[in-house]
């Protein structure tokens, strides 16, 4: 292993992120680093920005100015199937399930590359094609029963709860084998249950597999509880970042965000 | 009432069927809103009329290159229309049929307002030699047989390659960019690219649709490939029902049974009148199934209303 994949080395680094939609400045010079394999927390009040970080990071919005770096390529302005395939996967705050396809075909139609997924593909490499296609539908099954929706891989995924929808969004993108994953509120419209049993997975993947999770949250029990690093955002800029306790006793971030009475 | 009377009308049932699968996968799997498809099937069926008569081809020649042709304007077309939000690419559709129309009926190459004739002798021959082997079978005499088994039979293929692809991760990634092509994108699918492939391949079933619709009326004219080919093209699609192939076989023949069956009602009514009154019933069977089943005959209600 090389001294660049040690854990303490940033997986992405953003710097003097611009954004502005007309005259709205949503995102203003803003500057993080996200360390490799960490669960890193990105908070701030409604409106600091954070969705559209995740957007520009992601390639679904440009940025006007500055850099983004992931595992030491500049993604800035890449569009978002481009940064997917390199191990950067997001989900949404408004959950997005292929509602009309089963469960399974959500799960088997994340990994990218599949032989079959190519009209040259499919006229080429037949065998290799059922091989990969039987390794797909396996893996695709193993993480069903993880996240207990083994039951539901022949529903459509529209028929799930919200809850289920946004475990299947998680389960979903972790089929493409990410390097770092974005939530965006994950736990938004779950009850507390099925959140803290999400969260449960995401550490046990992020032990087991080291995946880098960046989340947005607006629970600070949770952020608090669960984050080993969070970042906070407010009007366009990352006002500070560091350890829950460092962040929790900063006065800036009281001022901001959290209030007085915290 | 004659059994060729009847084919005539299968005929025209599997020029639509064709013409419809690639709607299908446009419309029912891509989720491309595509009223253009009769420029294509124009552009198909031209190209295969002048390679024939201005270049000399063979016909068998001129149908594969005219398929091509027919992809590359798909591709021509795609590339700028398909990053418009779905409800501008029909419109950018439609105004690209009206050109592919108007351009025939005014350019010399085309034949203007005189159209093309002449491209199907070898297709007649063929006939000939097809309607003597069905003789000998016992099924002679009627000459719209031959037309009418190429046509079926090519209908056949084209479904059956049609399920095949949907079967396939290729085809889920299709619908995974109906439901939803940010969440595709967010997956790492290149949804431009897919598009593309999409409108190519119904640009493909459009010409060939084009070349039986040419040896079935013997000539090449403008009008033929007006937008209301596209519409009821359309209309075949929500009889038969969204997102199923096999219904488009179902929603062509009905369609046009009702079309032409018309006439032996022995109505009250002149020829101008009956053909409007053709289209008002087929507005009130349309009506009565987006009350009863709105997903059409074999359409999943599922893949309509889950959102």
């Amino acid at each position: 292993m090389s001294s660049s994949k040690t854990s303490a080395d940033p997986i992405l680094v953003i710097e003097g992120l611009q954004k502005s939609f007309g005259g709205l400045r949503a995102v203003a010079g803003a500057g993080l680093s996200v360390r490799r394999g960490s669960l890193t927390a990105l908070i701030g009040p409604n409106g600091a920005g954070k969705t559209t970080l995740f957007d520009l990071v992601t390639g679904f919005a440009r940025p006007d100015r500055g850099t983004i770096r992931f595992d030491g390529r500049a993604i800035a302005g890449l569009p978002p199937h481009r940064v997917a395939r390199l191990g950067l996967v997001r989900t949404f705050q408004l959950t997005r399930v292929f509602a009309a396809m089963t469960v399974l075909e959500n799960m088997m139609l994340a990994p990218p590359g599949q032989p079959g997924e190519s009209l040259l593909g499919l006229m080429a490499q037949g065998g290799a094609r059922r091989r990969i296609e039987a390794m797909v539908r396996g893996r695709a099954f193993a993480l069903l029963k993880h996240f207990n929706l083994e039951e539901k891989s022949q529903d459509y995924a529209g028929t799930l709860s919200g809850g289920q929808r946004k475990l299947l969004e998680l389960a979903r993108a972790l089929m493409t084998s990410p390097q770092m994953v974005l939530l965006d509120e994950p736990m938004a419209g779950v009850n507390r249950v099925l959140g803290r049993r999400l969260l449960d997975y995401v550490e046990e993947l992020r032990r087991s597999e080291s995946v880098t999770f960046l989340f947005v949250e607006h629970d600070m029990d949770v952020v608090m509880s669960r984050a080993d690093r969070v970042i906070v955002m407010a009007e366009g800029t990352v006002i500070a970042a560091g350890s829950p306790d460092l962040v929790r006793n900063d006065p800036r971030v009281i001022d901001a965000y959290l209030g007085r009475t915290h | 009432m004659s059994a060729d009377f009847w084919l005539g009308v299968g005929v025209t049932a599997g020029v639509y069927g064709i013409f419809v699968l690639g709607l299908q996968i446009n419309v029912g799997f891509t989720g491309l809103l595509n009223l253009g498809q009769a420029g294509f099937m124009g552009i198909g069926a031209y190209a295969m009329g002048m390679l024939v008569t201005n270049a000399g081809w063979s016909i068998w020649a001129a149908m594969p290159a005219a398929v091509l042709i027919a992809v590359a304007a798909g591709l021509l077309v795609g590339l700028p229309s398909l990053r418009l939000r779905s409800d501008y690419f029909a419109i950018a559709t439609i105004a690209f049929a009206e050109i592919v129309r108007d351009t025939f009926q005014n350019a010399a190459f085309a034949g203007g307002n005189q159209g093309i004739i002449g491209y199907d002798q070898e297709w007649r021959d063929t006939a000939s030699w097809l309607l003597r082997q069905l003789a000998h079978i016992g099924l002679g005499g009627d000459t719209q047989l031959p037309l009418f088994i190429v046509v079926w039979l090519c209908f056949g293929l084209c479904l059956a390659g049609l399920k095949f692809l949907q079967a396939s991760p290729w085809g889920r990634v299709l619908r995974a960019i109906r439901e939803d092509e940010d969440a595709a994108a967010a997956l790492g699918k290149n949804v431009l690219a897919y598009k593309l492939q999409s409108l190519a391949i119904a640009a493909a079933l459009a010409a060939v649709a084009g070349f039986f619709l040419a040896l079935n009326v013997t000539y090449l004219y403008p009008s033929e490939f007006d937008p209301t080919f596209t519409f009821l093209g359309y209309a075949v699609l929500v009889l038969g029902g969204f997102a199923s192939y096999g219904g488009v076989a179902i929603g062509s023949v009905l369609l046009w049974s009702v079309m032409e069956g018309l006439r032996f009602l022995h109505l009250p009514l002149s020829t101008g009148q009956l053909g409007s009154l053709r289209f008002v019933l087929i507005g009130l069977i349309l009506i009565l199934l987006s009350m009863l089943r709105p997903q059409g005959l074999l359409g999943r209600k599922a893949e309509m209303q889950l959102r």
